[in-house]
């Protein structure tokens, strides 16, 4: 074969593997629009209400009575916001604390006995970022009564999932030469741990948890739905007595909660890494 | 200095013990005790501000403990293998498949325009979109869900425009940051031919993140069912409110076999949503 054959004949394999790969993703987008076209028709047409909503001008009405802010109700939105941080805060720190195991038994290269720890660290990650906060709220308030300490624990546990899954990956993705040099010249394994493990995670396990501190934030504003404190309370409270424009002014406080949140885990990280 | 005390073995040891390595010296040692005791404090003022009974703390394992055996066990399979219930599930599930689907065309531009180096202009449309991003995230799905609700009544319709937000802004935030860490040759290369800033999009950005976008869109669905499954709670469609009243009404033991439910179909949507990320990053 001439090497002039040769390219035609790659060029050829190479362009029939292209249009057989555009002819898959065009059937998985048409696929996928006819299955939202059949959502549509199910979840909105025909589940929708429409005399209830009525016109556009009777929703844009009902819209309206939100477009104001009740700046009345600023000064005693103090208190809760710090309750908010404050919850999402001991909450995030108490789920680091109860993460360690998760991460020990979850991350492949140092669990201690892979067959059976290892799935049980999988199932603690998963139970805890497939419940939803507000069900763990309702089962810690519960079990501890209303206030916010039902809150800090549904955070808590909330937060154990996605601390522990990324910080057992940093774990597995470790270098292992620093940790043969430190015990080359004599070091004891807990300064092994010290000198060789922690430095080489604690950039990402920070982040990770400055990261959920942040979401955590915009989970601790709603708790108060199911009875938490903080300021879902307060929106619940507005809400409740139609007072619309507090209703904004809350949503508003949130924002600026978390844009608070995103700053301070912005200067964190930058200070830490 | 080492050969003198090699040839002088009996001097005893040096006068002064050599000095311990630290990793942190002199003033970052400060920086870092100093931060830590303001983290301290603070992490004390909030247990005492908060009011938190720590005897309670320490109690609660126990009356969760008793809480789980007496009361939600055994959960009451019969119940969500009804078929009023499986049909909830099946519409919690298309809720979040629009919802998700939604979010990620309104995020596709937010995160174009949101991107500082791709953003047609820095000045205008770069902070309305981070804006509109920021915004539509920082607003937790649950307050969404019960404004559509209060705006437009109790139904799917509600709890779709509420995932919609929510993942309007979970992806856009994700598309951002991915189109901010792309290769800029590409981009300059096709810029140089006078290429508007459209094609500019199609043509340089886009083969570079095709496959790390379907991955968030992906992942935005698996996230838009967890959220899906509580929507409900607040009178927006779906399985949620099975929960609610099965709550409210103290049907502890059905309240049980709900979440059970929950984790279940959670872990089947996150294993299918796995192995779609592992397909397409593999079909590159």
């Amino acid at each position: 074969m001439t090497s002039a054959t040769a390219t035609a004949d790659m060029v050829e394999r190479i362009v029939a593997k292209r249009s057989k790969a555009r002819i898959t993703r065009s059937l998985i987008y048409f696929v996928l629009l006819a299955l939202a076209a059949w959502c549509i028709k199910t979840t909105i047409i025909d589940d929708t209400d429409w005399e209830r909503i009525g016109t556009l001008g009777a929703v844009l009405k009902s819209i309206g009575r939100f477009v104001d802010v009740d700046w009345g109700l600023a000064p005693n939105l103090w208190k809760p916001a710090l309750e908010t941080v404050m919850v999402a805060t001991l909450g995030t720190l108490l789920g680091v604390i109860t993460c360690v195991p998760a991460i020990w038994f979850g991350a492949l290269n140092i669990t201690p006995y892979a067959p059976v720890t290892y799935p049980i660290a999988r199932l603690m990650m998963t139970l805890s970022r497939s419940i939803h906060e507000i069900v763990w709220a309702l089962f810690f308030v519960a079990a501890v009564g209303l206030g916010a300490l039902a809150g800090v624990l549904a955070i808590a546990v909330r937060s154990i999932g996605f601390i522990a899954k990324m910080s057992a990956e940093a774990i597995e993705d470790l270098d292992p030469k620093p940790v043969e040099a430190i015990r080359a010249v004599g070091g004891s394994e807990f300064q092994v741990f010290l000198y060789a493990i922690i430095p080489q995670v604690l950039p990402t396990v920070v982040g990770v948890i400055i990261f959920e501190w942040e979401i955590n934030i915009r989970r601790s504003s709603v708790l108060g739905l199911v009875g938490a404190g903080g300021l879902g309370l307060v929106f619940f409270r507005q809400l409740n007595t139609f007072n619309h424009p507090g209703v904004t002014t809350v949503i508003l406080a949130v924002l600026l909660l978390v844009l608070f949140g995103e700053i301070v885990s912005y200067y964190v990280r930058k200070a830490i890494i | 200095m080492a050969t003198g005390t090699a040839i002088k073995p009996d001097r005893g040891p040096p006068a002064s013990p050599p000095r311990e390595w630290r990793r942190f010296k002199y003033p970052q040692s400060l920086y870092r005790w100093l931060g830590l005791l303001l983290a301290l404090t603070f992490l004390s003022y909030s247990v005492v501000y908060l009011g938190i009974p720590l005897d309670r703390f320490i109690n609660m394992f126990g009356r969760a403990g008793t809480l789980i055996t007496d009361r939600y066990y055994p959960p009451d399979i019969e119940y969500v293998m009804d078929r009023d219930y499986l049909a909830s599930v099946f519409d919690t599930i298309q809720m979040a498949y629009l919802g998700a689907l939604f979010g990620i065309l309104i995020a596709l531009p937010l995160g174009w325009f949101g991107s500082h180096n791709m953003t047609p202009s820095l000045r205008f449309v770069y902070p309305v979109a981070r804006f509109l991003t920021m915004g539509a995230r920082a607003v937790h799905e649950t307050i969404w869900a019960i404004l559509f609700v209060t705006i437009l009544g109790f139904g799917m319709m509600a709890g779709v425009l509420a995932l919609t937000f929510f993942c309007t802004g979970f992806a856009g935030k994700l598309f951002a940051e991915e189109i901010e860490a792309i290769d800029v040759g590409p981009v300059e290369a096709i810029r140089a031919t006078g290429a508007s800033e459209l094609s500019v999009m199609i043509f340089g950005v886009l083969p570079q993140v095709r496959v790390a976008f379907t991955g968030i869109a992906i992942y935005t669905w698996d996230v838009a069912f967890r959220a899906a499954t509580v929507i409900g709670f607040f009178g927006a469609g779906g399985m949620g409110w099975y929960l609610k009243r099965n709550v409210l009404q103290i049907e502890t033991t059905r309240v049980s076999a709900i979440l059970l439910s929950i984790v279940a179909i959670v872990l089947v949507s996150e294993a299918v949503s796995a192995w779609a990320r592992a397909r397409v990053a593999k079909a590159k």
